[in-house]
């Protein structure tokens, strides 16, 4: 369960801070990754999640600290590391279809003005069957519902084919069907020794499809299995008690089985 | 049709194309229509219709400075165009103010150089208005040289880059995450929109040029899905929109840049009304004759609470949010398709 935490980390940050400006985003935040485990990275709004999650990336320079990737710093974005970002970022009226967008996971390859060949198409379409969008593939992006729409993303994202899969809120305003399939996918990635992240605002999806929960407000508040980080104490501090824990006796949301977790969410 | 009409017709079509300059124009027109239908799709992509507006005015000094030279205008204009679509760019990076302020500081200022330049000519008034709204009459043969050449390579690095402007289009979170530099590929999309126009100034104006790359691009996008279809909608839309409006500009005397932006606007409404699929006037009719359609619900409504009220069988909707015929309400998993009417 606890996926492989030992061994040396595949992708670290050390004092971590990122700055916009004179504003903080992210604070002295330290950070091991290791191949085979799925982490949710857990936090209100604001909170810097995506920030963390860019910079993990390699897309946001850190101000302080730095980012590692297999023991190397991380300067610019790495093929072996892979960014899902958020749907709400993209212009989905775009004429394109699913088959194009997944496509797109194929550009980095080999040289990026050459057409694509039988075989980018294959992979494109082998990757649409693994999220069970194989029979949208002609269809225009805008069409298809929130949940398919990450799903394409997800089909996007497991062509490129990295080591590391850094994923922004995959579970907002996504359908139960999605949210099952995007279950079984982390899973089926962590067993061939992948390495998942995933922010989130929704504590019970982090307790349920995560090995470890890292709880961020600004800076890293606590790290670990969900059953030892997501305390009550911990979630008021991370949260500042717009908390609602919705547990067994009220107290902290234990457990990571998959069907008696209680639900916790939060306010606001 | 009578002979006499047919052949009627047919003097009137090849009348025109009788005269040289004529010739010139109708070929100039042609590469202006393509090229700006081609560059002008990615402008209507990415919303940057005020950026190409600004362009188009930002390089007027630079027209001027090689008229009053005696120098090709168009030499003059490339050069005007490489340095403001830089300027813009970078000032654009900087952060405090928006691209949209840096565009119309830019834009009013290098005008309003360009008015101030020419004001100082002894032929002022007319020099003025032959920029703003071309002269197509005027087209050289060197001119058709340099604007084929120009446009030439204009398409050849779209369709290099095609796939890579599309990503930048797009998603740019994602291009930057695969490791593309946006800056670059905007700046090369600038340069591109850039030599676009300054072909067109000539024969379209400066203020016209606009309409050459918004319109045929905004009908293309009525007519399909497609992003390749789209461009090369766009493109054939430019180019007759040219034709068109040149001889409707010679045998009604109207000046050619609005009779062609005109014939332009005109086909977009036609589009805007009558396009298969969602046309204004098309919608209305399939719906009065009750077909229910599948772009009505084409932009769906967010589900910001995390369910996506389609996937839960028998679910009760929301009251307005999707209309309890539809089709696919109780099967999420297939696409969307065109329900058979009743």
């Amino acid at each position: 369960m606890s996926g492989g935490t030992t061994g040396p980390a595949r992708l670290e940050a050390a004092e971590l801070g990122v700055h916009f400006g004179d504003r903080p985003a992210l604070e002295g935040v330290s950070l091991a990754l290791h191949a085979g485990e799925t982490v949710s990275l857990v936090g209100p709004n604001g909170a810097g999640k995506s920030t963390l999650l860019r910079a993990l990336a390699g897309m946001l320079p850190p101000s302080h600290g730095e980012v590692r990737f297999e023991g190397r710093p991380v300067r610019r974005p790495n093929p072996c590391v892979v960014y899902v970002p958020q749907r709400s970022g993209v212009d989905w009226s775009f004429p394109v279809d699913v088959l194009g967008v997944v496509l797109m996971g194929q550009a980095h390859r080999r040289t990026r003005l050459l057409p694509f060949l039988a075989g980018d198409r294959a992979a494109a379409r082998a990757a649409l069957a693994r999220v069970k969008m194989d029979r949208f593939a002609g269809v225009q992006i805008g069409q298809l519902s929130g949940g398919q729409q990450q799903r394409v993303f997800l089909a996007r994202a497991l062509v490129q084919g990295g080591e590391v899969y850094l994923l922004d809120e995959p579970f907002a305003g996504v359908d139960v069907p999605t949210q099952e399939l995007l279950i079984d996918l982390f899973d089926g990635l962590r067993r061939e020794g992948k390495t998942i992240v995933y922010a989130t605002h929704d504590l019970g999806q982090a307790a349920r499809a995560s090995d470890r929960v890292v709880l961020v407000n600004r800076r890293l508040v606590a790290a670990g299995p969900p059953e030892r980080v997501m305390t009550a104490t911990n979630l008021r501090e991370t949260f500042g008690g717009q908390v609602v824990v919705v547990g067994p006796s009220g107290g902290p949301v234990a457990g990571a089985a998959a069907d008696d977790v209680p639900t916790a969410g939060v306010a606001g | 049709m009578s002979g006499w009409g047919v052949g009627g017709l047919f003097d009137g079509l090849l009348d025109p194309l009788s005269r040289t300059f004529m010739q010139h124009a109708f070929v100039a027109i042609v590469l202006v229509g393509v090229i700006c239908g081609v560059t002008g799709a990615f402008v209507t992509l990415r919303g940057l219709a005020f950026m190409g507006d600004a362009l188009a005015h930002a390089i007027f000094p630079g027209v001027v400075i090689a008229f009053v030279l005696g120098a090709n205008f168009l030499v003059g204009a490339l050069i005007a165009a490489v340095i403001v679509s830089l300027l813009i760019g970078a000032i654009g990076q900087s952060g405090r103010l928006t691209n949209d302020t840096a565009i119309g500081v830019l834009f009013a200022g290098c005008f309003a150089l360009g008015v101030a330049l020419i004001s100082r000519q002894q032929t002022y008034t007319r020099d003025l208005s032959s920029f703003l709204f071309g002269t197509i009459l005027g087209v050289s043969r060197s001119d058709l040289a340099l604007t084929a050449a120009v446009g030439a390579t204009v398409l050849l690095v779209m369709g290099l880059f095609r796939r890579e402007l599309t990503m930048a289009a797009f998603d740019r979170v994602f291009a930057q995450a695969s490791g593309r530099s946006l800056f670059a590929y905007d700046q090369l999309f600038l340069l591109l929109l850039s030599l676009s126009i300054v072909i067109s100034i000539q024969t379209v104006g400066n203020i016209l040029v606009l309409a050459m790359l918004v319109t045929p691009a905004a009908t293309a996008r009525l007519l399909t899905d497609r992003l390749g279809v789209m461009v090369a909608l766009s493109a054939l839309i430019g180019g007759v929109s040219g034709v068109v409006g040149l001889y409707v500009s010679y045998y009604q005397g109207i000046a050619s840049g609005a009779s062609v932006v005109l014939t332009a606007t005109a086909l977009f409404a036609v589009a805007y009304l009558f396009a298969p699929r969602t046309g204004v006037v098309t919608t209305a009719v399939a719906r009065r004759l009750h077909h229910p359609f599948p772009e009505r619900d084409r932009f769906p409504p967010a589900h910001d609470d995390g369910i996506d009220p389609r996937a839960l069988p028998g679910a009760v909707a929301a009251p307005g949010a999707i209309g309890d015929d539809d089709p696919t309400a109780a099967d999420s998993a297939a696409p969307r398709r065109r329900a058979t009417p009743a």
